[in-house]
């Protein structure tokens, strides 16, 4: 592992700000496939997905003077692409599948875990079902493993809030499964 | 994977080095937040004076004394409650921007925000703040203005 990628994210920032701007890469390639994947859960459809994704980037970089780096960037960018999925949804919004041959492109290979690959698949059709209010926080609870802290800073809602709406959503998400 | 996303790392790079994404300067942050600051005390100023006159407006009354409801509904300042409550949401608004206004609920800050403006107004009337804007400083005008218009007289009703 090189010493650039042992850097966290907010000292890349810093990097980035003092006009190592190159290192902005290594910001793209941490979270393209993450954010992507978040994107998708909002919006249903690959394409604009990966329309956010890019427009986010942009977004992050012209604002990232703005930024504190005593706060968690990567909070800051999820909240950018939950801005930009909302914006879309609300210009477009229509009920488009997910593609089921969809790859998120995650490291961890699914592949060899076919039981795994089942309950994601299984998992993403249920969230799909269910309205954005609650599918939201519990995909990033269950599947981008966000505490429930950064679903509060993602999100803008206090953490009772995200315990309730995860709450509420495992409920729902038991009775739209049984149905799948 | 999608083609788009395999490409994102380069086409975005390739962007910032030819120059067509640029980073907004610190200043623009900055003032930024000076003027969310000056807009959210400039509310909560507005609010708190207008609800005094609000205040003041009901206590006057007629030349004998008088309160008739006609009198009170004609001379009533809807305009002002319309201007302190389009001052209310704007600060309500304006704490919404910062960081630390969505771990409070919204009602919360609502309520917090009038509470501080009608506590505020009742101590500027108690202190007597009101009778030196009505003879001197920037609300002279205004004051007289509503006094003219409302046909009332100064220190008609006032507090002693």
């Amino acid at each position: 592992m090189t010493d650039i990628e042992k850097l966290t994210d907010e000292e890349l920032v810093e990097k980035i700000r003092s006009n190592d701007y190159n290192l902005y890469a290594v910001i793209i390639d941490r979270y393209k496939n993450k954010l992507l994947r978040y994107a998708v859960n909002i919006v249903h459809d690959d394409d604009r997905a990966s329309h956010i994704v890019q427009d986010s980037f942009i977004k992050t970089y012209t604002n990232l003077k703005g930024f504190n780096t005593n706060k968690s960037f990567s909070s800051w960018i999820y909240r950018i692409v939950h801005n930009e999925s909302i914006n879309i949804i609300k210009k477009y919004y229509k009920e488009v599948s997910i593609l089921d041959d969809f790859d998120f492109g995650s490291d961890e290979n699914i592949e060899e875990d076919f039981e795994k690959k089942e309950v994601v698949l299984k998992v993403g059709k249920c969230l799909k079902e269910i309205p954005l209010l609650y599918s939201e926080p519990l995909s990033l609870y269950y599947i981008d493993d966000k505490s429930y802290q950064e679903i509060s800073d993602i999100l803008r809602i206090p953490m009772g809030t995200v315990a309730v709406r995860i709450n509420r959503a495992k409920k729902l998400m038991k009775k739209t499964c049984q149905k799948i | 994977m999608s083609k788009d996303i395999k490409n994102i790392t380069e086409d975005i790079m390739n962007q910032i080095e030819q120059g067509k994404i640029k980073m907004k300067p610190k200043i623009y942050f900055i003032i930024g937040s000076i003027i969310t600051f000056i807009g959210l005390i400039s509310a909560l100023i507005v609010s708190t004076f207008l609800f005094g006159l609000i205040r003041f407006s009901l206590r006057t009354h007629g030349p004998m004394g008088e309160y008739k409801l006609d009198q009170i509904m004609s001379n009533f300042p809807w305009l002002t409650i319309v201007f302190a409550i389009v001052g209310l949401i704007l600060g309500v608004w304006l704490i919404r921007q910062y960081d630390f206004s969505y771990k409070i609920k919204t009602w919360f800050i609502v309520v917090g925000f009038v509470l501080a403006v009608m506590i505020t107004g009742w101590m500027i009337d108690v202190t007597g703040v009101n009778d030196s804007l009505l003879k001197r400083g920037p609300m002279k005008g205004m004051m007289s203005n509503y006094f003219n218009n409302n046909n009332i007289q100064p220190g008609m009703g006032w507090r002693k």
